[in-house]
């Protein structure tokens, strides 16, 4: 596998800078944002060596923000962020902003009095729906797992107590 | 540890409830996910005394039922726009850690909230629009926005910024805001990208507009769907998919004016 260094560490430096630019206007203090940086650089590493190395962008966005979601876990205490703060702030710049654009503008221009090649622009549309979809879904869940299980490990895998139907409603709403 | 309280009557569950939900509605309005809001809610009860806390987080209110010395209260409370502020988050963490710990009285609570929430300090206006501008120019870059095109979208970022926060303290519809943003950004970086020789002014304009990418509630909506409660998390999902339609419109007025896209 050829993995192109240049290419990683750019993506590194801007998804780092874009991270502690979302950590401003997040109001996270001056001395934290280097925190937002390391997370944001950490994330954007983790998707370029994944799709250099052939991933697709949800496989490669989910194992980006295992990563971090892991590492803001672990780290948490210390940093004296909050872990959801954080774990945004640093997987902002793989949120896919640009294709939701173009999967919406790709509809409008099917209802055009006169749609250009209609047909293309749909299945472009759909493709780029998905891959949103898909990529929030991916880092959303990546960044989930790691709470998640350490949450069960604190509980250590007890099983909640079983509840009483008639007294509290299945899902909280 | 919390000190044992003893209840005088209905006021005091009252003021528990209320008080409860004042933390839930400050973390709600900071950004907070439900998971964190239910918590720190539920502590802030527990510690003033309640013996059972049961709290609905709703997108635009919350309800919360709290219970002691075979007495219960139920309160309802509006929650108030939704945005991110984490060191007023962190704040309100802190305070509730404290109520815990029995450093505030039941009485004193209150005005510490709201002295909390009126002296968090917030960055300067014209450093979160350059940090804005700057972090729309590196997704320009992540986006494979040439070098050309790298200061427009700063440029243009940073004034959208301005301008939003104009909006906002206009107190201008949200949707219609992320319009117009998006509208005066998108078109004044591909403006900026094409005089200055660009070849990527398309996605100049998309990047110059990612400052209003809901990141917070788009990835809040899926935590919470995750931790049960589907009805909140599917609100957000619904503002998400509305905002980025808003945005999408505004970029597409965009590209109608310079004659770019279709």
């Amino acid at each position: 596998m050829y993995l192109e260094f240049a290419k990683v560490l750019h993506q590194t430096l801007f998804g780092s800078l874009a991270a502690m630019g979302f950590g401003v206007l997040f109001n996270i203090s001056r001395k934290n944002l280097l925190w937002c940086g390391i997370a944001g650089g950490l994330a954007l590493a983790v998707r370029t060596v994944g799709l250099e190395l052939g991933g697709s962008l949800e496989l490669a966005s989910f194992a980006a923000a295992l990563a971090v979601g892991a590492v803001v876990q672990m780290f948490q205490e210390r940093i004296g962020i909050s872990r959801n703060t954080l774990d945004v702030a640093g997987c902002i710049p793989m949120v896919p902003g640009g294709f939701a654009a173009k999967a919406i503008l790709g509809l409008f221009a099917l209802t055009a009095p006169v749609p250009i090649d209609p047909d293309k622009t749909l299945i472009l549309s759909v493709e780029y729906f998905l891959r949103v979809t898909f990529t929030i879904g991916a880092i959303g869940t990546g960044l989930a797992i790691p709470s998640l299980l350490l949450r069960s490990m604190r509980s250590g895998g007890a099983t909640p107590p079983a509840r009483n139907p008639l007294q509290e409603p299945p899902d909280r709403a | 540890m919390a000190q044992p309280k003893t209840l005088a009557g209905p006021e005091s569950l009252d003021d528990i409830a209320m008080t409860a939900m004042e933390f839930g509605k400050l973390l709600m309005e900071c950004g907070a996910a439900s998971s964190i809001v239910d918590e720190y809610a539920e502590r802030v009860a527990t510690a003033l005394g309640a013996e059972s806390v049961d709290l609905r987080i709703g997108y635009a209110s919350l309800a919360i039922t709290v219970r002691a010395q075979g007495k219960g209260v139920a309160r309802m409370r509006r929650v108030g726009p939704i945005g991110v502020n984490q060191r007023l988050d962190q704040a309100v963490r802190h305070l509730a850690r404290r109520v815990e710990a029995g450093d505030v009285r039941v009485a004193e609570v209150r005005g510490e909230l709201t002295r909390i929430v009126d002296g968090t300090p917030r960055h300067p206006g014209w450093f979160i629009d350059l940090a804005v501008g700057l972090a729309c120019a590196s997704f320009g870059r992540l986006l494979g926005v040439d070098w050309l095109a790298f200061g427009s979208v700063f440029a243009a970022a940073t004034i959208g910024q301005s301008f939003r926060r104009m909006l906002i303290r206009r107190q201008v519809n949200v949707f219609i805001a992320a319009t117009l943003v998006a509208f005066l950004a998108s078109a004044l970086s591909g403006l900026g990208s094409r005089l200055a020789g660009s070849t990527t002014v398309e996605s100049a304009m998309t990047a110059a507009v990612l400052l209003l990418v809901p990141g917070v509630p788009s990835l809040n909506a899926q935590y919470d769907i995750l931790n049960g409660r589907p009805t909140l998390g599917s609100a957000r999902a619904v503002w998400v998919a509305v905002i980025l339609i808003f945005i999408t419109i505004g970029v597409w007025l965009g590209q109608m004016a310079l004659g770019e896209g279709r």
